[in-house]
């Protein structure tokens, strides 16, 4: 009898303690925040835009064979003295209780990026629902608003497609990088790094993007687009680069996995396109007379895979010639990326971390003038190896002859 | 199982002999990998060291060894009796209940110690709404009845569990590296700041905990069968776990950087958290929950086993069993009511906990036991 009991009270005890119900909260009672806008208000309050998953319309809609039952996404938004106040108000207006878990990408408006990021990365890193590998992106010209509010046709939930963008771009084409929250701090906390983060704009009316109807056309009438990269200075937002010098700075971070990259020929310009396959980039610093001295060493693997000229690749000794002219180009690239954070005075690439590392006696020194004093003035050599190693199913180009 | 173990039996000096239950050599190695994994592993262990913290901890656990010869000899004088007995042969009856009474406390307190951190770290990072006494409650509940049940069920315990800890270890190990998200270059500049700051750390940190608060196991060296064995396992299991230890410490560096693995509340959660592998392989977080509870457990578990059978041992009690929920409901509230916040709690563990706990009784105390042990035995017959 007395056993019985025991048993009986144990069980008790574990169905009331295992089962984990203390805080629980019902799926249908949880608003999936996928994307958090960052703005400014007139008065200098944030102003937030919470990006929300409607479940029954993403999953759904391609389950009923794409009926238009309503938009993948909502839009929040709420006011704040600080972020943590304004998602809390936002409860004012949102059913359900927002849940950051699934939180992936974070849009910061440019305006705010310009006044500076510290205090607003803070509750992101602190907080335990957000995840610090959120991606975190500059809305370039228009707020991180706008540019949360427009639909997309191929990913449903834009959040999704910019992320998938950033990462698939930053593959392929190499200007735009995958910044994370955790890497940002990171970049913000350390005295020589400063900050890059890709930009994202939209592309077309804005004020039709925002309706169904803008995924039901086959040419959007508004997109999302990747723009160029943001330089930081500290904190603060500088300049924009874009183009091929925003690729010299990947080039310098050692972001790049492939790229194409286009040399002209016995003065036909862009007529060969070399893709890189394989890339890799090493900064080293050393102590020259007591001044610090960048070497940049960039090697690189990849094909020729289109030609606008006649041009005979099966002779090895045309393509050392061609590989001498993409160092060419692959230097002035990556020149150019160097002058332009120079010219801002803001050490993107990490040269500073470099020095820390070979001479941290010297970098005690001059940690705190290194932006504005000695990384302006910095020599840097880039030198580079590129390799061309096959050219495609074909080793001359087809002869029209009419 | 309670028969075989809660005779109480009088041994030739009139002492009082508890639980007759023997573990072997290869069980004690398992409890220390665990006891000294135990919280190590995920607080920021050494980490003002910054980038040179393996170097702290690795040279932690030399001098850690060195420490631990000191217990190990005073073992081998008295093999078949825990420190809160030998004491009182070396230094006479009445001194040594007194020392005794402060190690039972010491023991009792890390124990409340431990358990605190454990709350605090599941709170912080799991159950935000919860109220810390019940997450203590839980763990204090699954403490007592391991301890109700004698060490010999806790080593097995251990042995599965080390298991367990050991795979999550490995497929963690690789799914870092795989990731990509280790910079080794974080680890330069080496002793940027000279070797002042690492023995500081040393001397501060690494050494008292964990390899310090090996001074537990004199309390169970005597339950093992194999008395010559034991030395070696111990110093086998304190060079795994710091060897160990140092490889994490170094991940969560290269990983993190400087920066952020000294300012994070716990390093080896925020690692774990950047894993992403294929889009598959990522939240890991329930990888550092599982390592957290099971080393948790046998942390406070060994300290809590050796406050009891202290405990028994200074007040004539037969069975340890009987004092076990009074006990256990001493170290909860304990580690309910020892600091009002988080940061409290930390300073006292590194500030106050330090100078006044571990260095007088990991170090001082033992080392003196020693040299009277020594003088005794080589100048007198008063030492039967």
């Amino acid at each position: 009898m007395r056993r019985a009991i025991t048993v009986i009270v144990s069980l008790a005890i574990c169905a009331g303690l295992l089962s984990g119900c203390w805080s629980q909260k019902e799926l249908t009672d949880l608003a999936f925040i996928v994307a958090i806008g960052l703005d400014k208000t007139e008065d200098g309050k944030y102003l937030v835009t919470f990006q929300v998953v409607n479940p029954g319309n993403v999953a759904g809609a391609t389950q009923r064979g794409g009926g238009a039952a309503g938009v993948p996404v909502s839009i929040y938004t709420s006011t704040g003295d600080t972020l943590v106040e304004a998602s809390r108000k936002a409860s004012e207006k949102l059913s359900r209780l927002p849940y950051y878990a699934h939180t992936n990408l974070i849009v910061v408006g440019e305006e705010v990026a310009r006044e500076g990021l510290s205090g607003v990365l803070d509750a992101m890193e602190r907080g335990n629902q957000l995840r610090p590998t959120a991606h975190l992106v500059i809305a370039r010209t228009y707020l991180a608003k706008d540019v949360l509010t427009v639909l997309t046709p191929i990913d449903k939930i834009s959040a999704n497609q910019i992320i998938k963008t950033i990462e698939f771009s930053s593959k392929n084409w190499g200007e735009t990088v995958h910044v994370d929250i955790w890497g940002a701090i990171h970049c913000l906390a350390t005295a020589g790094r400063n900050l890059v983060i890709t930009g994202v704009t939209v592309e077309g009316d804005l004020k039709r993007g925002k309706r169904q109807e803008n995924v039901q056309s086959s040419v959007p009438d508004a997109r999302i687009k990747l723009e160029g990269l943001a330089l930081f200075k500290n904190d603060r937002l500088v300049d924009w680069v874009d183009g091929p010098s925003s690729r010299g700075v990947l080039w310098l971070l050692d972001c790049i996995r492939q790229t194409n990259l286009t040399v002209s020929w016995k003065g036909k310009k862009e007529a060969i396109n070399y893709q890189v396959v394989r890339a890799k980039t090493d900064v080293k610093a050393k102590v020259k007379d007591g001044r610090p001295v960048i070497s940049v060493h960039i090697q690189a693997e990849g094909d020729v895979i289109e030609t606008r000229v006649p041009i005979d690749l099966s002779d090895a000794s045309m393509l050392f010639q061609l590989e001498k002219e993409i160092k060419k180009n692959l230097k002035q690239e990556v020149e150019e990326a160097i002058e332009t954070a120079q010219r801002d005075k803001t050490d993107v690439f990490g040269f500073g971390e470099a020095v820390h590392r070979t001479d941290p006696r010297l970098w005690k020194k001059i940690e705190s003038k290194w932006h504005d004093r000695y990384f302006p003035e910095l020599d840097v050599t880039v030198t580079a190896d590129m390799y061309i190693r096959r050219t495609g199913l074909r080793n001359k180009p087809y002869t029209p002859r009419g | 199982m309670i028969g075989e173990m809660g005779s109480a039996q009088t041994d030739k000096g009139g002492e009082i002999q508890l639980e007759r239950i023997k573990i072997n050599a290869r069980q004690m190695f398992v409890l220390i990998v665990l006891f000294e994994h135990g919280s190590a592993i995920v607080i920021p262990l050494g980490t003002s060291a910054k980038q040179d913290v393996w170097i702290a901890i690795l040279l932690g656990l030399a001098l850690g060894l060195l420490v631990f010869s000191v217990y190990g000899r005073l073992f081998r004088y008295y093999p078949d009796q825990p420190l809160i007995v030998y004491m009182q042969r070396i230094v006479g009856a009445p001194l040594g209940k007194l020392l005794g009474i402060v190690y039972v406390t010491y023991f009792l307190y890390i124990a409340a110690r431990v358990l605190r951190d454990f709350g605090e770290l599941l709170l912080t990072f799991a159950y935000p709404e919860t109220p810390l006494f019940v997450l203590n409650a839980i763990m204090a509940l699954v403490v007592m009845y391991g301890a109700y049940k004698g060490l010999e069920v806790l080593a097995r315990t251990g042995e599965l569990f080390l298991t367990l800890l050991y795979v999550l270890a490995l497929s963690g190990f690789v799914l870092v590296l795989v990731s990509g998200i280790v910079d080794l270059s974080q680890l330069q500049p080496v002793l940027e700041e000279g070797w002042n700051r690492v023995w500081k750390t040393v001397f501060t940190e690494t050494l008292y905990v964990p390899f310090g608060e090996m001074i537990v196991f004199t309390m169970l060296f005597p339950y093992t069968n194999n008395p010559a064995k034991v030395n070696r396992a111990a110093i086998a299991g304190m060079v795994f776990t710091g060897v160990n230890l140092a490889v994490i410490a170094a991940i969560n560096m290269a990983v993190l950087g400087p920066d952020a693995a000294s300012r994070s509340a716990f390093p080896l959660l925020d690692t774990i958290r950047r894993v992403q592998v294929a889009h598959f392989f990522e939240r890991l977080d329930v990888f550092f929950m599982i390592a957290l509870i099971i080393g948790g457990f046998f942390k406070i578990s060994i300290f809590f086993y050796a406050g009891l059978v202290g405990a028994a041992h200074l007040f004539g009690i037969s069975r340890h069993q009987r004092i076990v929920y009074p006990l256990g409901l001493l170290v909860l509230l304990l580690s309910v009511a020892i600091a009002s916040n988080y940061a409290e709690h930390i300073y006292e563990g590194l500030k106050i906990v330090t100078f006044y706990l571990h260095i007088p009784l990991q170090i001082i105390i033992p080392v003196l036991l020693l040299v009277i042990a020594a003088i005794r035995r080589r100048f007198g017959s008063s030492a039967k």
